[in-house]
Formats: C-alpha cells, structure tokens, sequence
C-alpha cells in the first residue's frame, strides 16, 4: 500500500519536473527586467527547492515511522509470540523449534494466525533472513539474536531467501516456509518431536554412520552437527536449499551430482563410496518423514 | 582593438617561447617527469576511460549471465570476482578519478592560474592511480579476483571465509589508490583557497570551484575512514589481529560502520562534481548567470555536511534500535532539499534565459530525468519499513544506477562535449554526438527502468542466477538487452570522440560563449595556462571583459618576467583575493614517478606475501619522499634566488604562510578523520561488541605512556619560543639549530619510551580486539614520533646548507603543525587506553 503511494508521489514529482524543466526550455519569452526574474527565481527557489522536498519529507515520515513501529518485535500483551529460532550457515538453514526440541532444515513449518518470533543468527558469515510475501527482512550475525515479528494469515507456501551476499552459492539458499492451519501445525510439530527413526541395516548402515552420520543428525540414528538435519529429508519439497526438487530419485542424484549442481557446497564428494551403498542410503533417506 | 605591430608581435612571441622554456613538457622517457597540471588532468580522464571500458565490459558480462535463467555462461565462483570487480572498479577507478581528473585539468585555469599549487604532488596521485588501479585489475585476469563484493563485508571477506590472495587485492590495491584521491583531494583544497587570480574573493567563484572545494574536503574526511577499515581487515587477514572477528571481541559490524562512514559520503563525492558540470554549462546554454548562486553555495555547502550523517541507512537491516534508525532515515530524507534547491535554480536559471540547443544540453536533460526519478526512489528507500523490503534486491541496483549513471555519467558527457574543444581545440560532430545521446539514454532506462520492478518481485542482488517461474525471467532478460542498446550508445559516443580529434571542424576561441576563465586560454591551452595573471573581480569575466584573452596573452597583466627560470603563480587571502605572495612552483621531476614505484613494490610485496620485499620497498619509498621534501624552498633546484620585480609580493617560501603550511594542515585533517575512524572502533567495540574480552590486569606499562606523553609536550614546548622569534624575523643559525636537534632528541626519546611500552608490555594482541586496537594505536603514535624526529633533524641539516634561516622561516612552521598534532593525538591515545577503562569496567 504504501509503496503505491510512494510510486504515484514520486511518478507525478518526476513528471511534473521535466515538464517544467523542458517547458522552461521551449516557451516564448516574455521580456522580463532583472527585479521580475529575480522575484520569479526566488519562487522557483523556495517554493520548489525548500518547500516541496520539506513538505514531502513531512508527508512520509510522518506514515512511515508508525508504520515501521508496528513491525517490530516489542513485548505484547496477552498470549506470548511462538519463538523459533534460525540459523545460517553457508549455504542452508537451521530451524529449531525450542519449546519442543524439533529440529530441522531449509525449511519453516508455521502456524496461521499467530504471530511468530523468529530469533535469528549465524554460524559463520553475515546471511540474511527474508520471506518476501510474509514482512521485511533482517539480517544473521554471527554472535548476535536479531529478532524478527512474522505472521501467516492463510494457508500455503511461501519462498524465503537468503539476502546478503554470503559466497559462492548465496544463490542457491532457498527457504521453504509452510503455513498450516493451527490443528495441521499441531500435528506435524508433534509427529515431529517424537518421531524416532530405526537406523537403516547392513553396511549401508555402517557406512552412513562412519561418513554421513558425522556431520548430520538423523533422530535416533546420528547426532551430527555440522550440516543439515536429515531427520525429515524425505518430506522435504526441495533439496540443497533450493537446488534440486525433491522427487522420486532425486536424493540420489543429489548425492552423486552435489558439486556439479551446486558447486563449492561443503559436503565432500562421495566418489570413493560403493554405489549400491549410496543408492541404498538415498533410498532410506527418502523415506524418513515424521 | 587595435592591430599589434611587428614589433609588438615578436615580443609576444619571444615572452611565449621564454615561458615555454620554462613551463615545457619533455617527449619520450622524460615524460614520466611532467608534474604540469593540465597533462596529469588529461591522463587522469585517459586512465578513467580505460578503467570505465573494463568496468563496462564486466557489467556486459553480468548481464549476460543473467539474461536466462539457469544461464551457465560465468562460473559462479568467476561470477562473483565479476560482479565484485565491476562495482569496485566503478566505483575506484572509474567515478572519483575522473571527476577529479576534471577538476585537476580545469580548476587552475577557471581560478585564472597558471598551475595546482603541489605539482608534484598530482604526479604522484596519477601514478599511484595507475599502478594501483593496474594491479587490482590484474587480479581478475590471474582468476584471484576480490570477491566478496565491493563493500568486501566482514566475516565474508575475512582470511577464515575467503582464503587466498582475492581480498588482499582489494584492501592494499584500493588503499593505494586511495592514496591518489587523498592527494588530489588536499591539492585542490588548497589551490582553490590560496591560488586564485587576484580580486576573486570567495563569493566571486565560479560556482564550479566551489562543487570542486567542497568535493575535495569531503574527500579528505570522507576516505580516511575506509583506508584505516582497509588497515585493519589487512592486519586481520595477514596477521591475525581481530578486529572484525566475534570470538576474540571483535564486531563485523564495525567494519560496516568504517566501511559505510566513507561510503555514503562518496556518492556525493561523485556527484557534486557532476552537479559542478550542470551549474557551469547550463548557464552558457542559457546566455545568463546561474540563478540563486548563494543558494546554491549553500546547498552545496549543507550536502557536504548532512552527507557525513547518512551512513546507516545501508545498515536498516542489521538490527540496530529503532530510534537510531528513525533518525538516519529523517536525515537521508533531508538531503532532498538542498538538492531540490539545486533541480530549481536551473529549470529557475532556464525559465529566465535564454537555452539553445546543442549536443551538450541534451546529456543535461537526461540527466535531470534520470537523476530526479532516481533521488526519488532514493527517498523511498530512506523509509525503514520500505527498506526492510526492498533492501539487497535489484530495486537497490535500479536506484543506484540511476542516481550514479543519471547524476554522475550523463553530466561528465555533458561536460566533455562541452570542454573537447578545450581539450583539442575542435569541435565534435552533431549528429554522431545526438545517435549516441539517445541510444544511451533508451538503452539505459530499458536495462534500469524495469529492474525496479524485478527487485519489487523480490530478486535479490548478486545472485548467479535464479529459477525460472518466479516472474523474474522476462524482465531481466529486458534489462539484459536494453544493456547491449547502451553499450552500443557508448562505443557511438566514443566513436565521436576520437574522430573528432581528425575531422573535427577548428573551435574559435570561445566557441560556446561562455563566461569563465578557461576559455581564455589557447585551445589546446598552453602548459602555462595564462602569460600573464589577470585580476578578475566579476562571477563572468570573460561576458564582462571580452578581450581578456588577448590582454592577457600580450602580456598586460601579472608575473610576465621569467628570467629567473622560476614557475610562478600568485597566491592570495583565502577570503578576500587580496595578493599576498608569489608561489614558486616545482618544474618536471623524476620523484613522484620513482616514489610511486617503490610504493607499488610494497603493496606487491605484501600481496605476494615476500614481506622483505615490501618492508625494504617502503623504506626506500619513505626515503624517496624525505628526498623529494629536500628540493625545496631555497635548495638550489627550487628558488635559491628570492629576487622579485619592483612593487611585487615576496616568494611564499620567504614569508610565514603558504601553500606548504595549509597543505599540511589539510592533510592533517585527513589524518586526523583516520585517527578519529580508529577512536570511533576503540569506543564502539568497548560498549556494542558482542564477546567484548578485557584483560585482568593493565597489558602495558601505563607509567612509561604516560613518560612518553610528557617527553613528546617537552618537546612541542622546547620550540615554541624559537619558533615566535622566527615568525618575527629573527634567529641565528645556531638558535635554530640547537632547537631543531634538541627537539630531535627529545622526539626520539618520546619514540623509543613507546617503543619500549609497546615491547615490554603484557599485549596479546592477536589475542584479543582489546589488545590489538591498542597496539595500532600505539604504532600510530610511533610512527608519528618517528616522523616529527626525522623532520626535525632534517630541519636541522637544512639550517646547516642555509636553505632555513630567518629569511626563509617558512618550513619549520610548517613541520610544527606536524609535532602539534603528534602531541594532541598522543594525550587523546593516553587517555582513551589509561583513563577512560577503568570508568566502564576495564583495566
């Protein structure tokens, strides 16, 4: 709303000065002695240099602070925010759920109709967290909470991005929030918090536990914690932060091709590995959903 | 006007050739040697050109990648050097150096003087420029480009994120060519106050002059800030002194904070001069005087001044309290004012004249179209919440490129068109000149126009590439095109330029009718600019006094005997214009093109890591300078011979007050905004920074500071009563020797009781932010130390050869400046590290 104000404002201001600038050029000249032009200047001068850009000023800080007022994150009366908080690393995103323990990556589950806090930070460089469709944005620091107020008023899914420049692939850190309708929130938080994976057998399994397992955390399987969260992969609408969609396949794809696709990411590459192993552990992987 | 006879005629001459013997740029190698103010001018604009076309190729680059989506034309880790080195190089090598180019090449004749007021020094600023500029460039061509983008943002450009050579070349290539804007920056301080022809008092500018002055302050308080960031994130990365880093008490925000002090000042750095081009031309398009110049001077004033209180509102986004940032957004907004006032003294200065229409006035009009909508846009980003948006999309690049490209490239246009005939003394085409106008000006708004609208969707800056689906795939493919329709423009522009120089027609002498005194000059100008100096007492000298020019070149006026060899020009009461000495100036010299080497043999051997190499190459470097400062005053190569003409001033180094003595004190302003950037992060990391670590006892020895401290005011005190004699004319040799070596001495016990304070104490500093701010605050004082003692014995030894007496009293005035300011910044540093601790917590 306000940027159409803003737009219309700024579109007539433009308008209106080239119009004067190029009528100046063109019209007729009336003869005119030294103290008439200098009257008309001085109402050039003051009533368009001083005047119109003061007033205008005026005008749109005067809606504007309230209107950034109202975005902040200051206490509320009443029923509390739900605190969550996200992490950056480079280049994906750490979402944990404090009060229940969940945890989980590169994606956002939200309830609707309920204002949000998010509590954000960074684990190694200067990221920045942004829904467009859902409020403003607000930056990741490392060594520091920043606290952004958001709230869904309907259903549905929305892309979130990262929005400072963070290296090689700032490109591709793709947020994927979900709203859902409180009862559906409810349930998924709670699937969630106590869904216990049963580690996957054989040696796939050993494999994935001497490599995989190192840096990622499967619940109940693997408490790695320098990558994302695998515990719901499989249920996941996009993999590497945005890079691939997550249909049938795709993780192993993922798996073989992560550098090719998104080039410089941190996982090392998987070329030493049997691929019966990986192809089975991409299989696993697909089915872990709470 | 009567027709000179022959004997007149042949006198003239000879005064040319007598001036030309004197003045004369030298061919081949020697050319390395001219310091004449109008070829560095020309090569600063020639090298602004060459980096402007790699700029442009790389923005070529950009846009190609991003023209589909998906696009795999630029690796992305080649995409980010790209995009890193295209704003850098824009930003560095292209914007600031070419206006200051501008500005060097025009300011002395405009003030109707011969030459800037440290030639040398402006020879020293191009190389610099060059070599810098040459260096950083060559980075992308080896693949080991900066690339974390122009603003290089801590952690990212840290040694933990971006290992490798990429940000060094950044931090040291920039800070030496930063040392070129300072440079020029101080030069043109100084000349516009002190050099001016006699009777132009402030008010009498040219408006031009003014933009100019108040550009080059901004410059000199506004770079500092950065260069001590660079410093620092340099020390950081190669040394592992934590400044930006959290877990050792450091805040990458304070990089942001240095980085964005300068930053926002730069924009208007870069559009002032621009603004200077518009007020100066668009009066002679409309045959009257510039409408409201008080007005303007104070609008040009207030930007410079409000613009140093802007910086945070590139930082809406990272958290900082909302009444802080309330305040930076009313105060970004109320630059809209003055520079409203400025839009309206020229349609004002239009509706009262008389506008023709050339190829120049259609550049003017494109940029009050493009300038104006993208000030506008600027004022909605001034709006938190609007902010909070639209912050790192492409709305931003739109913005910018519109205020940068609108307000800073369509008025340079303007202004070479305006001034080629100047440059070469023949007229460029018409038609060529108005196909390239309108293919820039329909190729820029169909690349820019619409990104506005691509940010809105919500694309965010320096991206690779993106999905397609979005929404955002045609309208980058638009911009994309619409940038080939511009360069397109640009080589047509270009095309123009350089046929002019064969089948321009021949410019009268003053082909546009304009009022200033440039064009009182031969075109092309004469390396002496004027044979002799005219008074000016009037805004419009050359619509008041029409043969100027010819009065001028039969020798009427000022300073026609040059028989003693000397390059002179007059120097004046800053206020008044009233004379009150003649400047001796500097003829062509090898040391600022063999000192700016040495300085390029540092910064190579601190990127390449061969520290021996970098610390031999600067001391030679220091060297160089001190022996340049040798060739001065009364040394014979400068003016042994103080014999002026009856009824004239005497030579500026015979007196108390000169060029040397504001040229110090403007640099000590620049210095001082260093030191003042270096206080600010000290403060600020003692109360904002997150893991704030302070050591349980005193890390050094306080007492030995505070010793160190007394000893450097014993000496400031030890010369001040031989140094009011001087000023009043008197003082043997031997007094002043015995002040200049005591002072010495004591300076160098000062320098050593630091040392001593910095070696034996308990500092940690790659430990700790606390201890490392610290400890460069203590080798800054001791290089000043160091200095001040070196000057001193200096002085001491030029009293011996009798290049310092009580007849010329000029120079150790000019080093007091120096000690005065060693001493406030020494006590400051005292008590920021002894006292001020213990008061919040500390040691």
């Amino acid at each position: 709303m306000l940027w159409w104000a803003m737009c219309a404002f700024a579109t007539l201001v433009l308008v209106v000065v080239t119009a004067l600038w190029v009528h100046a050029m063109r019209r007729e000249r009336p003869q005119m002695d030294a103290a008439r032009a200098r009257q008309l200047t001085l109402r050039w001068l003051v009533g368009g240099g001083l005047l119109l850009p003061t007033l205008s000023v005026l005008l749109l800080l005067l809606f504007g602070i309230p209107i950034g007022h109202r975005m902040l994150p200051l206490p509320l009366a009443g029923e509390q925010p739900m605190r969550i908080e996200v992490v950056g690393h480079q280049w994906w995103w750490e979402v944990r759920y404090p009060d229940s323990g969940v945890v989980t990556a590169n994606q956002l589950h939200l309830p609707v109709g309920r204002p949000v806090d998010l509590d954000v930070s960074s684990a190694d460089v200067i990221h920045s967290f942004w829904v467009p469709r859902l409020g403003g944005k607000i930056d990741m620091i490392p060594g520091r909470d920043n606290r952004i107020r958001l709230q869904a008023d309907q259903a549905g899914t929305f892309r979130g991005q990262c929005s400072e420049f963070c290296g090689t692939q700032h490109t591709h850190m793709i947020l994927d929030v979900q709203a859902h309708e409180e009862e559906d929130f409810a349930r998924w938080l709670q699937a969630r918090s106590e869904q216990q994976v049963s580690a996957l057998p054989g040696p796939a399994g050993d494999v994935f536990a001497a490599r995989c397992g190192q840096c990622h955390r499967v619940a109940g399987v693997s408490e790695g914690n320098r990558a994302p969260d695998l515990s719901d992969v499989g249920a996941r609408s996009m993999l590497g932060a945005g890079v691939l969609s997550n249909e049938p396949g795709a993780l192993l794809r993922w798996l073989q091709e992560h550098q090719r696709l998104k080039p410089g990411n941190a996982m090392p590459l998987h070329d030493d590995l049997d691929p019966d192993h990986l192809s089975t552990i991409a299989d696993w992987l697909e089915t872990l959903r709470p | 006007m009567t027709t000179p006879s022959n004997e007149q005629v042949a006198a003239q001459e000879q005064l040319h050739d007598q001036f030309n013997d004197v003045w004369g740029n030298p061919r081949g190698w020697k050319s390395l040697t001219i310091v004449n103010h109008t070829t560095i001018g020309i090569r600063f604009m020639l090298t602004g050109l060459g980096f402007f076309l790699f700029g442009g190729l790389l923005a070529m680059l950009v846009r190609t990648q991003l023209a589909i989506p998906g696009y795999d034309f630029l690796e992305p880790d080649v995409y980010n050097q790209v995009f890193t080195m295209h704003g850098t190089v824009m930003m560095f090598l292209f914007a600031v150096p070419m206006m200051e180019g501008l500005a060097v090449y025009l300011i002395p004749k405009m003030l109707g003087a011969r030459d800037l007021v440290f030639p040398r020094l402006s020879a020293l600023g191009y190389w610099c420029y060059l070599f810098g500029g040459l260096i950083l460039c060559a980075s992308l061509l080896l693949g080991i480009a900066p690339k974390a983008g122009w603003f290089m943002y801590t952690p990212l450009s840290s040694a933990v994120h971006t290992p490798g050579p990429n940000s060094d070349f950044w931090l040291i290539g920039i800070t030496f060519v930063e040392i070129s804007a300072v440079s020029a920056g101080v030069e043109l301080v100084v000349s516009i106050l002190r050099t001016r022809a006699e009777g132009m008092s402030l008010n009498k500018m040219p408006i031009y002059a003014w933009y100019i002055l108040v550009m080059a302050m901004m410059i000199v308080v506004g770079f500092p800030p950065l260069i001590l960031g660079s410093i620092l994130l340099e020390l950081e990365r190669a040394v592992g002194l934590p400044f930006f880093e959290v877990a050792r008490g450091g805040d990458p925000i304070l990089w942001q904070h240095l980085f964005w002090l300068f930053g926002h000042p730069e924009v208007y750095i870069i559009f002032l001069p621009a603004a200077g081009i518009v007020s100066t031309l668009l009066p002679v398009f409309c045959q009257r005087p510039l409408v409201g110049y008080r007005w303007v001077v104070l609008a040009i004033l207030t930007t410079g001044f409000i613009s140093f209180g802007l910086w945070v509102h590139h930082m809406f986004t990272v958290g900082i309290p909302q009444l802080a940032q309330a305040f930076f957004s009313a105060a970004s907004m109320l630059v809209a004012i003055p520079t409203g006032i400025q839009v309206f003294a020229w349609i004002a200065t239009l509706w009262v004249g008389r506008p023709l229409y050339h190829v120049p006035m259609l550049w003017l009009v494109g940029f009050l179209v493009i300038f104006v909508c993208g000030g506008l846009t600027g004022v909605m980003l001034a709006l938190v919440p609007f902010d909070w948006q639209v912050h790192d999309t492409h709305f931003v690049v739109a913005h910018m490129h519109y205020v940068l490209v609108g307000g800073m490239f369509f008025p340079l246009l303007a202004g070479i068109y305006y001034w080629l005939p100047h440059f070469s003394g023949r007229m460029p085409s018409v038609r060529l000149g108005k196909w390239g106008f309108w293919l820039v000006f329909i190729g820029f708004n169909l690349t820019f126009l619409i990104m506005h609208w691509t940010g809105l969707m919500g694309m965010p800056r320096r991206i690779y590439t993106y999905q397609s689906g979005l929404g955002w795939d045609l309208p980058n493919l638009i911009s994309s095109i619409g940038s080939f329709i511009m360069a397109i423009g640009i080589a047509t522009v270009l095309l123009d330029i350089v046929l002019h120089f064969r089948f321009g027609q021949k410019a009268t002498n003053n082909p546009w009718n304009a009022d200033t005194m440039e064009w009182s000059t031969h075109l092309p100008p004469s390396p002496y600019n004027f044979v002799s100096l005219a008074p000016v007492r009037t805004r419009h000298p050359l619509w008041e006094l029409p043969d100027l020019e010819e009065r001028i070149d039969r020798g009427e006026f000022a300073l026609t005997v040059i028989d003693h060899g000397r390059r002179e020009t007059l120097g004046i009461e800053p206020l008044t214009g009233k004379v009150r000495e003649i400047i001796h100036l500097p003829g062509n010299s090898w040391w600022p093109f063999i000192a700016s080497l040495f300085i390029a043999f540092t910064c190579l051997g601190l990127l390449s890591k061969f520290y021996w190499v970098a610390l031999v190459a600067s001391i030679v470097a220091v060297l160089v300078l001190l022996r340049w400062s040798w060739e001065n005053g009364a040394h014979p190569l400068a003016a042994p011979d103080a014999r002026v003409q009856p009824g004239e001033p005497p030579l500026h180094s015979r007196t108390c007050d000169g060029p040397g003595l504001w040229g110090m004190g403007v640099t000590l302003l620049a210095n001082g905004a260093l030191y003042l950037a270096l206080l600010f992060g000290w403060f600020y990391l003692w109360t904002v920074s997150p893991n704030w670590l302070v050591p349980d006892d005193a890390v050094i020895d306080q007492r030995l500071l505070l010793a160190s401290a007394v000893l450097l005011s014993i000496a400031v005190l030890w010369q001040r009563p031989v140094l009011r004699r001087l000023r009043q004319g008197q003082g043997e040799p031997a007094a002043l020797i015995t002040c200049f070596v005591g002072a010495a001495l004591l300076g160098a016990l000062h320098t050593g009781l630091l040392l001593w304070a910095l070696l034996a104490g308990e500092l940690a500093p790659r430990a700790t932010a606390h201890d490392a701010v610290i400890v460069v605050m203590l080798v800054y004082s001791l290089a000043h130390g160091a200095l001040a003692t070196i000057l001193s014995a200096l002085q001491a030894l030029r009293v011996h050869h009798g290049y310092v007496c009580k007849r010329t009293p000029y120079e150790p005035l000019v080093v007091e400046q120096f000690w005065q300011y060693s001493l406030a910044v020494m006590w400051i540093t005292y008590c920021s590290v002894v006292l001020f601790p213990p008061t919040f917590g500390g040691v």
